[in-house]
C-alpha cells in the first residue's frame, strides 16, 4: 500500500467556489489547440431581466477544424457557446487535485454546474452531420478480392525451418558424454538456481545424451511423478540445502 | 479583463484561459448530500489508493531462483494460458479506489470509487477564477464518488440471511450484534487454538457431560478473552472466571452462550445455550461431591446472584431466558438431556421469579466452576425461601448428605423421616403403621445416621415409637379388658417392637407371670384380666 498523502486543504478552506462546466469533444479538442498562453475565449456574465445569463465565445482562431492555421470554410466550429447554469443539487462537489510528485490538494468546492451548448445554427448542424457519419463507419471493413491469394502455401521440398534445423543439428553434432563428474558439477550448478527441473530442460543445459543424463540423476536425484511440480527432477535432500526453504520449513514446524 | 460599457445589461467580459503547462491532474471528489459533508470543516486529510484488489489480480510468485522453483516455470504459464486464451485484466493503480480518512483515526471514512465512462463523450472542465478576473479551465481527469465507511459492525450477508429467519422469534435486536462482537473478538484472540477449541468443544458437547465440559467451555471463553492459549482444567478456570467476573457478568454469560453456539451443530439459537451450561452441574455433580462439600456456601450464593444480578441488569435477558426456556423445551422433546434440562427449567423458573435479593453477592466470588458444579444442590437449599412452590416444599437445610439424591426413592425416604423427626411420641396406629412401612422402604437411612424408630431392645431405650412390651403396657391393656395371650401378641407386633416372634412370647410369658393375672374362660377361650 502506498503512503498516505496528507491532503492538502488550503483551497477549501479559501472556499474558492468551482465550476464544473461539461464542455463537448470537439469544443474541448480545439481548446488543445491553443497556444502555450492558452488563451481560448471570452466569457460574458451578464443579468437578462433579472435573470444570469452565461455566454462563451471561442476565438477566432481556433473555429477551424482540421489543421491548424487551414481555413476551411465548411468546417467551422461554432463560436457562440451560452452555458446553461445548474446548482449543484443531490451531490457535494470537491475537486481535488494530483500532482505528478503524488501530492493531493483539494481545490475547492464545486457551486455550479453548467453545460456548454452551441448556438444552433446550419453550422453546426452540418459539423454534427459529419460526426455523425463519421461514428457509424463501422471498425473493420471486409472487402473483397479480385483475385485469390497465391503467395502461400506452396509445396516445398524442404521448408525453410527445416531445412535451419538439420544444418544447426549437423554444425553441433551428437552429444558426447562428457566426464561424469564434469556433468554433476554442471547439475549441482543448475541445481543451485532452481529446484525442479524438467529433463528436457537438464538436456539441453548440459548438453549430454539423455540416458547418461538420466543414470546419474537417478543417483543425486528424485523423480516427481505427482504433486505440484509434476514429472520434474529434483536433487535428493541430503544433496540440498535451500536456505529460503529451509527457513520456511522451519516456521511451518 | 474588459468589461463592457453600459448599453444593454450589466455584462462582465472575462477571458477564458486553458493552462497548457499543468502537472497537476484534477478530478472530482462527489458526495451523497445526504452525508452532508462540509469540506470546510475538516482538519485534517489524508488519502491513498485502496490496493486490496492487487492480491486477486497479481498472481502468486512462488519462490524465484533456488528453492520451489522451476526451471522455465513463468513461461510455461504464459504459453498454457495463451493456450487457453485466458485474458488476465491489468491491475491499473489509476482505477483502483481511494480511501479517504477526515480528521485522523477518530473521524470519518470515506471510500472512493472511480466513475468510468466520463471522459468519453464529454469533457469536463473546471472554471476557476483567478485573481486578475480570468477564469482558468482545467480537464477533469477522473470522477470518484467518495461513500462514507460505516464503522459499526454490519453483519455478513450469512448471518444477515439468518437473522432475517428468525426475526419473528427475537425480541431483543441488540443482542445480535453483541453476540456477534463476542464472536469476533473469540476469532480475533485465538487465531492457532481456534480450530482445537472448536473441535475440542464439540468432541465435549457431543460425548462425556462430566464437569469437563463446563470446566472447558468456561476456560475456552476466558481463553478468549484473556488471549491465553494454556487450557488445563480446574484451577485455570477458577483463575481466570475471577479475573473475569471483575469484567463483566453478563459478558460471561453472553460469551458462554456464543461459545456454545459455535460448538454446538444441531440448534440454529445457539444464542441462549449457553445456559445449559449451567445446568449440566446437575450431572456432574455426582462426579465432584468432595468439591461440593467443600463449598457449599459460595456455590449457593454465585447461581444466585449471577443471574439474578445479569437479569436485573439487563432486563432483555428475561425475554431472552422465556425464549430460552421455550426453545429448551422443544430441545427436551428433542430428548438430549432431560433430567438436566427438567432441572434447568426448574431453575429458570426460579430464576425469574427471584429478582432482587444476592445481587452483589456475584463478583469476586470463586470459581464459577464449582458454583455451576454446585448449583443444584445449594440451590435447593437456597432456594427454599425464593417462593417458587418445588422449591419451598423443600427443606431448609441444605442437604450435603442429600448429594446423592439422584435416586428420588432415597430422596422422598430421607424426606419423610427428616419431616418426622421433629414429631415422635403420638402412639395412634397410622402414624406408626406408616413409619414401620417407610422403614424397610428407604434404603439407606442408616448410614447417614437416622435411626430407626424404634432400637433393637424393646424394652430398655425408650424410642420416638409408641409401642413396647412392657409390663406397664401389659397391665393397660388386662386392666381395660380381658384378653387372650393371642390378642395380647397382636398388640405387640413384632414389626413394632423389633423383636422376633420367639422374643415377643418368651417376654409377654415373663410380664405374665409377675402381673399373675386372673383368669376367665370366655368362648372357650382362656382370657387374662387385671382388676384394679
Amino acid at each position: 500500500m502506498s503512503d498516505k498523502t496528507e491532503v492538502n486543504l488550503t483551497g477549501v478552506k479559501q472556499s474558492k467556489g468551482l465550476w464544473l462546466v461539461k464542455v463537448p469533444k470537439y469544443l474541448s479538442l480545439q481548446w488543445d489547440k491553443a497556444t502555450e498562453k492558452g488563451d481560448v475565449g471570452k466569457i460574458t456574465i451578464g443579468k437578462k431581466q433579472g435573470k444570469t445569463e452565461v455566454h462563451f465565445s471561442l476565438n477566432e482562431e481556433l473555429t477551424a477544424v482540421g489543421a491548424a492555421g487551414e481555413q476551411d470554410a465548411s468546417l467551422q466550429v461554432p463560436r457562440e457557446h451560452p452555458f446553461t447554469m445548474h446548482t449543484v443539487g443531490g451531490q457535494t462537489m470537491a475537486v481535488f487535485s494530483q500532482s505528478n510528485a503524488d501530492e493531493i490538494s483539494l481545490e475547492g468546492m464545486v457551486v455550479h454546474r453548467a453545460e456548454c451548448r452551441p448556438a444552433v445554427n446550419d453550422n453546426y448542424m452540418k459539423l454534427k452531420k459529419l460526426q455523425i457519419k463519421a461514428s457509424t463507419k463501422p471498425q473493420r471493413l471486409s472487402q473483397q478480392l479480385e483475385r485469390a491469394v497465391t503467395t502461400v502455401f506452396k509445396p516445398v521440398a524442404n521448408h525453410d525451418f527445416n531445412v535451419e534445423h538439420e544444418k544447426k543439428k549437423k554444425s553441433e553434432g551428437k552429444m558426447v558424454r562428457a566426464e561424469w563428474q564434469v556433468v554433476l558439477d554442471m547439475l549441482f550448478s543448475a541445481f543451485e538456481k532452481h529446484q525442479y527441473y524438467n529433463i528436457k530442460d537438464l538436456v539441453d543445459i548440459t548438453k549430454q545424451p539423455v540416458t547418461y543424463l538420466k543414470e546419474i540423476m537417478r543417483e543425486i536425484g528424485t523423480y516427481n511423478s505427482k504433486g505440484p511440480h509434476k514429472s520434474t527432477w529434483e536433487l535428493k535432500p541430503e544433496y540440498r540445502h535451500y536456505q529460503a526453504a529451509e527457513e520456511e520449513e522451519m516456521q511451518k514446524a | 479583463m474588459t468589461s463592457l460599457g453600459g448599453s444593454s445589461s450589466s455584462a462582465t467580459e472575462y477571458t477564458v484561459r486553458v493552462p497548457k503547462n499543468t502537472s497537476k491532474k484534477y478530478n472530482i471528489m462527489a458526495f451523497n448530500s445526504g452525508d452532508r459533508v462540509n469540506c470546510s470543516t475538516w482538519t485534517q486529510a489524508r488519502m491513498e489508493r485502496d490496493m486490496s484488489a492487487r492480491r486477486i489480480y497479481g498472481e502468486e510468485e512462488s519462490a524465484e531462483g533456488a528453492a520451489g522453483s522451476e526451471f522455465g516455470k513463468k513461461q510455461r504459464e504464459e504459453a498454457r494460458r495463451k493456450k487457453y486464451g485466458i485474458v488476465t485484466r491489468e491491475f491499473k493503480v489509476e482505477d483502483q479506489p481511494w480511501i479517504l480518512k477526515v480528521n485522523g483515526k477518530a473521524g470519518k471514512r470515506f471510500k472512493g470509487l472511480k466513475k468510468g465512462g466520463v471522459t468519453e463523450n464529454a469533457s469536463y472542465y473546471i472554471f476557476t477564477q483567478c485573481p486578475d478576473g480570468a477564469f482558468e479551465a482545467f480537464p477533469v481527469h477522473g470522477w470518484y464518488n467518495f461513500t462514507p465507511q460505516a464503522k459499526h459492525r454490519t453483519l455478513t450477508a450469512e448471518e444477515a440471511e439468518e437473522e432475517w429467519g428468525r426475526r419473528n422469534k427475537v425480541v431483543n435486536h441488540f443482542s445480535i450484534m453483541l453476540q456477534r462482537r463476542f464472536r469476533e473478538q473469540e476469532r480475533g484472540g485465538d487465531d492457532d487454538d481456534d480450530e482445537n477449541e472448536k473441535s475440542g468443544k464439540k468432541k465435549k458437547k457431543g460425548g462425556g457431560r462430566g464437569a469437563d465440559l463446563r470446566i472447558h467451555d468456561l476456560e475456552e471463553d476466558l481463553e478468549m478473552s484473556s488471549d491465553d492459549s494454556d487450557s488445563s482444567m480446574g484451577d485455570d478456570a477458577e483463575g481466570k472466571t475471577k479475573a473475569k467476573k471483575a469484567t463483566g457478568k453478563g459478558k460471561a454469560k453472553k460469551k458462554r452462550k456464543s461459545s456454545d453456539k459455535e460448538a454446538l451443530e444441531d440448534s440454529d439459537d445457539g444464542d441462549y445455550e449457553g445456559l445449559e451450561v449451567d445446568y449440566m452441574s446437575d450431572e456432574s455433580s455426582n462426579s465432584d461431591e468432595e468439591l461440593e462439600k467443600g463449598k457449599p456456601s459460595k456455590g449457593e450464593h454465585h447461581p444466585k446472584g449471577i443471574d439474578e444480578a445479569s437479569e436485573s441488569e439487563e432486563e432483555s435477558e428475561e425475554e431472552k431466558q422465556n425464549e430460552e426456556e421455550a426453545k429448551e423445551e422443544e430441545e427436551e422433546e428433542e430428548g438430549k438431556k432431560t433430567p438436566v434440562q427438567t432441572e434447568k427449567k426448574k431453575k429458570k423458573d426460579s430464576s425469574g421469579e427471584s429478582e432482587s435479593s444476592d445481587d452483589s453477592d456475584i463478583e469476586g466470588e470463586t470459581a464459577s466452576a464449582l458454583f455451576l458444579k454446585k448449583r443444584t444442590p445449594p440451590k435447593r437449599g437456597g432456594r427454599g425461601s425464593a417462593g417458587s412452590s418445588r422449591t419451598g416444599s423443600r427443606p431448609g437445610t441444605p442437604s450435603i448428605d442429600s448429594a446423592s439424591t439422584s435416586n428420588t426413592l432415597r430422596a422422598a425416604a430421607s424426606k419423610l423421616e427428616q419431616g418426622k423427626r421433629p414429631t415422635p411420641g403420638p402412639s395412634t396406629d397410622s402414624p406408626a403403621a406408616k413409619r414401620l412401612k417407610m422403614e424397610p422402604s428407604s434404603q439407606s437411612p442408616v448410614p447417614s445416621g437416622k435411626s430407626t424408630p424404634q432400637p433393637p431392645s424393646g424394652k430398655s431405650t425408650p424410642s420416638s415409637s409408641d409401642v413396647q412390651l412392657t409390663e406397664e403396657a401389659v397391665r393397660r391393656y388386662l386392666i381395660r379388658k380381658p384378653m387372650t395371650t393371642k390378642d395380647l401378641l397382636k398388640k405387640f407386633q413384632t414389626k413394632r417392637t423389633g423383636l422376633s416372634s420367639e422374643q415377643t412370647v418368651n417376654v409377654l410369658a415373663q410380664i405374665l407371670k409377675r402381673l399373675n393375672p386372673e383368669r376367665k374362660n370366655v368362648n372357650d377361650k382362656m382370657h387374662f384380666y387385671l382388676t384394679e
